[in-house]
């Protein structure tokens, strides 16, 4: 039942992720998001109806032109089609089967694969008996590579004599066509709107504020309309009557004390609106910047290793820090200044043509123009800092090239001509920022002239009606003119963030993109409904023909079965990417198998409460990470409560003690980022405590011991000795020497458990990879022996 | 050089003979971009070297043009002959492009920037890792020289 739920939840990824998968390849680059219709039907009549099993696109014909031709595996037989007419990418033409000319063999004929990369094409050729001519030459770009080395890892294994039954030909095609735009970047930049409303969703919980500070904002707006139209009272109906005689002097002063307070109340209003408006907004911004970095991290937490494997840490680091700081100017400034700006231009826009039709067209018809002036100025000031910050990477490039690099460049007397190259550089990104500059300081004047011009224009056309005077029919008051000198003045700021509008929707957007990317992102590993806790944990082990691949269906490791008694130490050797990480990263359950089954103390990995056993699993890395903070943080970081006694016995067992009492501040040193302030030697001894006080039941050694000198890896190795004991221990090693007390030896090449047993044994083997590997290393160590 | 022979057998494959020695090789610019017609190193299978031809020059005709049929294949790279659009994604930027080898869109990380490889010529090196040559910018069309502006020079 749990099982089957899990399968769906798989299942319901999987569609997820394929649907993506096409919708990239669609959107982003020109080839079919799967193999037309035509040609698989084409293939399939060829093979009597057998399915297609896995293809690929060849994207390149013989004379390296881009092209149409599929390259198809069926269970038995593998066909390349060709389109018969080359007229354009027609998609409706590509469905009918007689447009593909079909080459099928049989794949029992295959003898050989022969590959022959170049810089951008490759030329992959499936071989006959040798002197035969090749049974189908194709070529393709690099885009379609993981497609091709999936169909040519299928037909090497039956080479080999193993059989590979892949499935969902269409999801593995997309998936590894679109795996590089993914990786940079992991969606289809969509709407707009949908991502802005999805970041307003996140108001949500402070209504409250919302609704006060865009009131209090549209206050603003509301009474900002107010002097200037008072101006224009008092002139009209209060100074001019009065000195017309035609108001009694007393009235029209208490009217005008009474136009003062109004003005005056008015400003008083305005500020303490402006005030609520701020301090509402700039606080709830924050919030939901807050609110996006907990969801973030948090998230973040709970992601599967392979995400980290797939994204710069730095990228990761920006959008916690950086994109959500840029959302809470967004949502703290952007939406309202936005939305009040459009409502501010709408109602001056009203107002003004209300007063007067005429003069209000005047003014009001060029400010579409205005804002489209800014937009494209926003267009192009925008290349111009692309190259500025091309420029500018440039200088750095350089910085983080010869500062680190000084040694060589002193050694080889380079420095005049590093500062040569430096001066050049750092020339040509003064240029551009004074391009910017020169941009810039042209276009504001310049705009604010024609804001300008228009107000002369206002002039233009009001005075002669003004001199009309107001008996003449089309006239026009003092007062009115007055009112609508000083609403112009208030129009000039809203045209800018108008103007800007584009620019600030863009920057909000992809940062929200960013940060969405992020919590869209699912967990690869889940925990079932109800977990098993395994207390104690004995350290039982068993691999039942586990398979796995990080991608594709190119397969890490291939049916590895073992069982490991509680306490055993296994040794895993074998040539790199022969899958020993692999099988630690499985144990560790940092990625689930593709295939087989993991069994700790005879339960499946999966059902397994991952927090619970994760505690009781540790592990020492070759290179150690300690977090910034000091050594005795360091030391407790899986057990902040352990006292001190057991955190020196910890020292004293992984053979850190004595070091770390000679630094000044003892187990309050404060150790680096990365644990600079200690060697690599001591670093590795803090770890090893550090694993010691976790006290795992099952412990991981990654080539724990290279990379020092002798007298460090005695010491490390007597840690190790005393941290072993007791526990399930799985060593990967390069120095079959560390591996002495190793109970048992794997011996991992091509994804295989190829060798096991004891050290012994492995020897007694004639041809043994291990008695080779053995066997060299002596060698090696004849002349070294001291150096190390 | 004159005893080094080079032939291309049926299936594109070329076989070069060095004194009584005949292996399948594969061809490898050491200056694909700087010195593209000198230093050709032959490799055979296990990746080592058979030969290095300094220049095409110390060959006869056929072994010569057996080479350069060889190099063409495996110094191929998309040529871009005119720019449609480049636009900024979030991540990514993406270009719409007309190669010498036909249409063709492709999306290049944002901070990887198109790399100077002569005095007028351009790569540019698409996330999956093919590579779109400008030989010269100032041939381009207007409208392409506009779109490429921000990244080269």
């Amino acid at each position: 039942m749990r099982q089957r739920a899990e399968m769906k939840r798989r299942e319901e990824m999987k569609r997820h992720g394929g649907r993506m998968d096409r919708e990239i390849v669609a959107r982003y680059t020109n080839q079919p998001g799967k193999m037309p219709a035509g040609a698989r039907a084409a293939i399939e009549a060829e093979w009597d109806g057998a399915p297609v099993q896995l293809y690929a696109l060849a994207d390149l014909d013989a004379r390296l032109r881009l092209a149409e031709t599929w390259v198809a595996l069926g269970a038995e037989c593998l066909a390349v089609a060709h389109r018969r007419k080359i007229a354009g990418h027609d998609s409706r033409a590509a469905n009918a089967p007689a447009e593909w000319e079909v080459r099928s063999v049989p794949r029992s004929s295959v003898r050989a694969v022969s590959e022959s990369p170049g810089l951008s094409g490759t030329m992959l050729s499936f071989l006959a008996e040798p002197d035969e001519p090749p049974l189908a030459t194709v070529r393709y770009t690099h885009r379609q590579r993981r497609a091709m080395e999936n169909l040519r890892f299928v037909v090497e294994e039956q080479l080999r004599g193993r059989r590979v039954e892949p499935a969902e030909p269409d999801e593995t095609y997309a998936e590894s066509v679109a795996a590089p735009i993914r990786e940079a970047q992991a969606l289809v930049a969509g709407s707009r709107v949908a991502v802005i409303w999805r970041l307003l969703g996140y108001l949500r919980p402070y209504r409250r504020e919302v609704t006060i500070g865009l009131a209090a904002a549209g206050l603003i707006t509301l009474v900002s309309l107010i002097p200037p139209y008072l101006a224009g009272y008092l002139l009209d109906d209060v100074v001019r009557p009065v000195r017309d005689g035609t108001l009694d002097l007393s009235r029209g002063t208490l009217a005008a004390w009474v136009a003062v307070g109004a003005m005056a109340l008015v400003y008083v209003v305005r500020q303490a609106g402006a005030l609520v408006r701020l301090r509402m907004l700039s606080v709830l911004g924050e919030w939901v910047a807050r609110d996006l970095r907990t969801e973030l991290y948090e998230h973040l937490q709970r992601l599967s290793l392979s995400f980290y494997m797939r994204k710069k840490t730095g990228s990761i680091i920006t959008r916690v820090s950086s994109d959500t700081d840029r959302l809470w100017e967004f949502l703290a400034f952007g939406v309202v200044d936005v939305s009040l700006s459009l409502v501010m231009l709408t109602g001056l826009g009203i107002v003004l043509v209300s007063l007067d039709w005429r003069l209000g067209l005047v003014m009001t018809a060029p400010v579409p123009l205005f804002c489209w002036a800014i937009f494209l100025h926003g267009e192009r000031i925008q290349r111009l800092f692309m190259r500025a910050w091309r420029k500018w990477s440039g200088v750095t490039d350089i910085l983080s090239d010869t500062i680190p690099g000084m040694r060589v460049v002193k050694t080889f007397n380079q420095e005049e001509r590093e500062t040569r190259r430096f001066d050049r550089r750092n020339a040509s990104v003064t240029e551009e920022y004074n391009r910017i500059h020169r941009m810039w300081t042209t276009f504001w004047p310049g705009l604010m002239l024609a804001v300008h011009g228009t107000t002369v224009a206002v002039w233009a056309f009001a005075l002669p009606r003004l001199l009309e005077g107001p008996g003449a029919e089309p006239g026009l008051s003092a007062g009115t003119f007055v009112s609508f000198l000083l609403y112009t003045t208030m129009f000039i700021g809203s045209v800018e963030i108008i103007g800007q509008m584009a620019r600030t929707m863009n920057r909000a957007t992809s940062s929200a993109h960013r940060v969405f990317e992020v919590l869209d992102t699912e967990p690869e590993i889940v925990e079932q409904p109800r977990p098993v806790r395994l207390e104690p944990l004995a350290g039982r082990v068993s691999f039942d023909s586990v398979t796995f691949g990080y991608d594709g269906v190119r397969q890490v490791l291939r049916g590895v079965s073992f069982d490991v008694e509680p306490g055993e130490m296994i040794g895993l050797v074998g040539p790199s990417g022969g899958g020993k990480t692999t099988v630690v990263n499985l144990i560790a359950r940092f990625y689930d198998t593709t295939g087989g089954t993991i069994r700790i103390d005879g339960v499946d990995i999966r059902s397994l409460e991952i927090g619970h056993y994760r505690r009781q699993m540790g592990m020492v890395l070759q290179d150690p990470y300690l977090f910034h903070g000091t050594v005795v943080e360091n030391i407790r970081y899986g057990h902040p409560e352990a006292d001190l006694e057991r955190v020196i016995e910890a020292g004293r067992a992984a053979n850190a003690h004595d070091f770390i009492c000679r630094l000044p501040h003892g187990y309050d040193t404060v150790v680096g980022e990365r644990g600079q302030t200690l060697s690599g030697g001591e670093r590795q001894r803090v770890s090893i405590a550090r694993a010691i006080l976790h006290d795992p039941r099952i412990l991981i050694l990654d080539e724990a011991t290279s990379a020092v000198d002798t007298e460090t890896e005695r010491k490390i190795q007597e840690a190790l000795d005393r941290l072993v004991a007791g526990r399930t221990v799985f060593a990967i090693a390069h120095r079959l020497s560390t591996l002495h007390r190793a109970s048992r030896l794997f011996v991992m090449k091509d994804g295989r458990l190829a060798e096991a047993g004891t050290h012994g044994e492995l020897l007694a083997k004639q041809d043994g990879i291990y008695r080779r590997l053995h066997e060299m290393q002596l060698e090696l160590q004849g002349p070294r022996q001291g150096e190390d | 050089m004159r005893s080094l022979r080079l032939e291309r057998q049926i299936d594109g494959q070329l076989w070069a003979r060095t004194g009584d020695r005949e292996v399948r090789v594969k061809v490898h610019r050491c200056f694909p971009w700087s010195e593209p017609g000198r230093f050709v190193s032959l490799r055979d299978a296990e990746d080592e070297e058979v030969a290095l031809v300094r220049d095409a020059g110390e060959l006869d005709a056929s072994s010569r043009a057996a080479l350069e049929d060889a190099l063409a294949e495996a110094g191929f790279v998309l040529e871009v002959t005119r720019i449609h659009a480049v636009e900024e994604e979030v991540e990514i930027r993406y270009w719409r492009v007309e190669t010498r080898q036909g249409p063709r869109s492709f999306q290049t990380r944002r901070d990887d920037w198109p790399r100077e490889v002569s005095a007028a010529g351009f790569l540019i090196r698409d996330v999956s890792g093919d590579l779109y040559y400008v030989r010269d910018t100032g041939a381009l069309d207007r409208e392409s020289r506009e779109w490429l502006w921000a990244y080269v020079e």
